[in-house]
């Protein structure tokens, strides 16, 4: 097989196991005919999806999640890797962070919901403080465990250079652990869009969540799939198309991150 | 008479550990003198590293003191360049950023930082790979960035910890008379840790070898230098004088080999 033809081959792949549940679904729908309420047909959800994007609908709450997304993500983002920073730097606070960082962990996400409610209202200030307190703690510790593990012989090494602190945060600490952020920022993101769509559920009046909300109460389960597909469309072409490209212009650039056949 | 550049005194080290302190060395006692080149052998584990470390400011002593230039030793600094055991340069830059790392943390104007980074790379035979990552290189390639990176930052101590461990046989004898040549002529002050007692006879001013751990220095050997500028391995192998040192050295570390 030529090379260019596997490339192309492993680029396709990952969108076989769709088209073929797609399939699957239209054939059983066919054979079925379930109740639309329950299953809707392939045709009933592409139809709804259209008409959404047509009245500008779909595209509100698109704009209205990811605006909520990003800016809760990159608040998370910002504090975790800072306090990341800080804690993976100094013993002593990683210390004092660890039991609260247990104790919020074990309590961050939609648990806050009700509560937050009362306090910040419905809306984007609630869904932005849930998203922050969901990609906040992942961020923090992939940002800790990548500061400990740049190999300190680095550190040392650019030390004998004559640089100092900050220099060696910069050029050393940082880049060295980037692996564990990006990973952090990864997974963080998918988290966000969980405490998003909860958020929004019950928390918020426009927005891909508040949109499926709207279709369980009216019993339209063809509302229901496509905000849920809609969903994981934008989450999964973010991650191509934003974090992967930075992914490959950095820790795999450098030879940090290697696949087992080193393609 | 001069000032010595590098005094160590009663130097003992205990590493903590959590099944209690390891005796690291015993007590050494070194002095260096400006523009000498001292290389020091002994058997693995026996506390080399430990002691570089140490007057490189990343081990304070448990025991004893370390002046530079008559000043205690009080952490790294950029007059003392290490060319560390483990790999130390930044997978992240280039072979030209990392050579030149030194000199952008001394704000080196560009064009002359341009200049320096393109004369090492030729020197450590580099060329052609300027622009490629460190993961890219071979092995011994990129024991030869960590080698002109200390040196593209002009250090006046320089310590190396078995720099050419790495290197193949060929390009390790080049890297050896190079280094001879430009420490001959710079008049740095050189540390150099060895496994091989060739080297170690060949570069040096001074031999010291150590014995096993706790390792204290066993015995020190003059090699006298007939030219001004560095050896050849040519009129090395050749010099009876020479094979009789290295003999001795050998005779001196067998004795120490670890069973
Ligand atoms: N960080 C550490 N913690 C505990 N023990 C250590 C540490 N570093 C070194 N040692 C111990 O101190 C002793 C001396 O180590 P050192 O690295 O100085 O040896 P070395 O002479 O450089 O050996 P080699 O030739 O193998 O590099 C060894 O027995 C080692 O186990
Ligand atoms: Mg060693």
């Amino acid at each position: 097989m030529t090379p260019s033809l596997e490339k192309l081959i492993w680029r396709v792949l990952p969108a076989v196991p769709a088209v073929v549940v797609v399939v699957a679904w239209a054939i059983y729908w066919q054979i079925e005919r379930p109740p639309p309420s329950i299953i809707p047909s392939v045709a009933d959800v592409v139809v709804t999806l259209f008409e959404q994007t047509l009245s500008g609908e779909l595209l509100t709450d698109i704009a209205a999640s990811v605006g909520r997304l990003l800016l809760g993500a990159a608040f998370g983002i910002a504090t975790g890797v800072a306090a990341g920073f800080v804690a993976g730097l100094h013993r002593p606070v990683s210390e004092f962070l660890n039991p609260l960082v247990i104790f919020f962990n074990a309590i961050s996400g939609i648990v806050w919901l009700p509560l937050v409610i009362g306090w910040l209202g419905v809306g984007s200030a609630l869904a932005t403080f849930l998203i922050w307190n969901t990609v906040f703690f992942i961020v923090f510790q992939n940002t800790v465990l990548g500061v400990q593990l740049v190999p300190e012989v680095l550190e040392q090494g650019v030390r004998t250079l004559g640089a100092g602190r900050w220099e060696t945060i910069r050029s050393v600490t940082l880049p060295g652990a980037l692996p564990y952020i990006l990973t952090g920022i990864r997974s963080g993101l998918g988290f966000g869009w969980r405490a998003l769509i909860a958020a929004e559920l019950v928390g918020a009046n426009t927005g891909l969540g508040h949109l499926i909300f709207s279709g369980a109460e009216y019993h339209r389960a063809d509302i229901i799939i496509g905000g849920c597909l809609t969903i994981g469309v934008i989450a999964t072409a973010m991650d191509r198309w934003l974090l992967l490209p930075i992914e490959r212009r950095t820790v795999r650039r450098w030879g940090m991150i290697t696949d087992a056949q080193g393609r | 008479m001069q000032a010595d550049k590098i005094t160590v005194t009663g130097f003992r080290h205990f590493f903590k550990t959590e099944g209690g302190d390891v005796q690291a060395t015993g007590s050494i006692d070194i002095a260096i003198r400006p523009g000498e080149f001292v290389t020091l052998v002994g058997p693995s584990g026996c506390g080399k590293t430990t002691l570089l470390k140490a007057i490189a400011g990343f081990i304070t002593p448990t025991e004893g003191t370390i002046l530079c230039d008559g000043k205690p030793v009080r952490g790294p600094g950029r007059d003392r360049g290490v060319v560390f055991q483990e790999l130390a340069i930044l997978p992240w830059r280039t072979v030209r950023r990392n050579i030149g790392h030194g000199l952008e943390i001394a704000r080196v104007p560009k064009a002359e930082r341009d200049r320096a980074v393109a004369r090492l790379i030729d020197l450590m035979g580099l060329a052609g790979f300027e622009d490629r990552y460190p993961h890219e290189l071979s092995g011994g390639m990129r024991q030869r960035v960590a080698v002109a990176r200390t040196w593209a930052a002009d250090p006046e101590i320089i310590l190396m910890d078995e720099p050419f461990a790495a290197v193949d046989a060929m390009t390790r004898l080049t890297l050896q008379e190079e280094l001879g040549r430009l420490c001959a002529t710079t008049r740095k002050t050189v540390f150099f840790i060895t496994h091989s007692v060739e080297e170690a006879v060949f570069l040096a001013d001074r031999v010291l070898v150590m014995t096993k751990r706790p390792g204290t220095i066993k015995a020190v050997l003059d090699v006298p230098r007939h030219d001004a500028g560095g050896r050849d391995w040519d009129s090395f192998t050749s010099d009876p004088e020479m094979r009789a040192i290295a003999e001795q050295v050998m005779h001196l570390v067998h004795a120490e080999r670890v069973a």
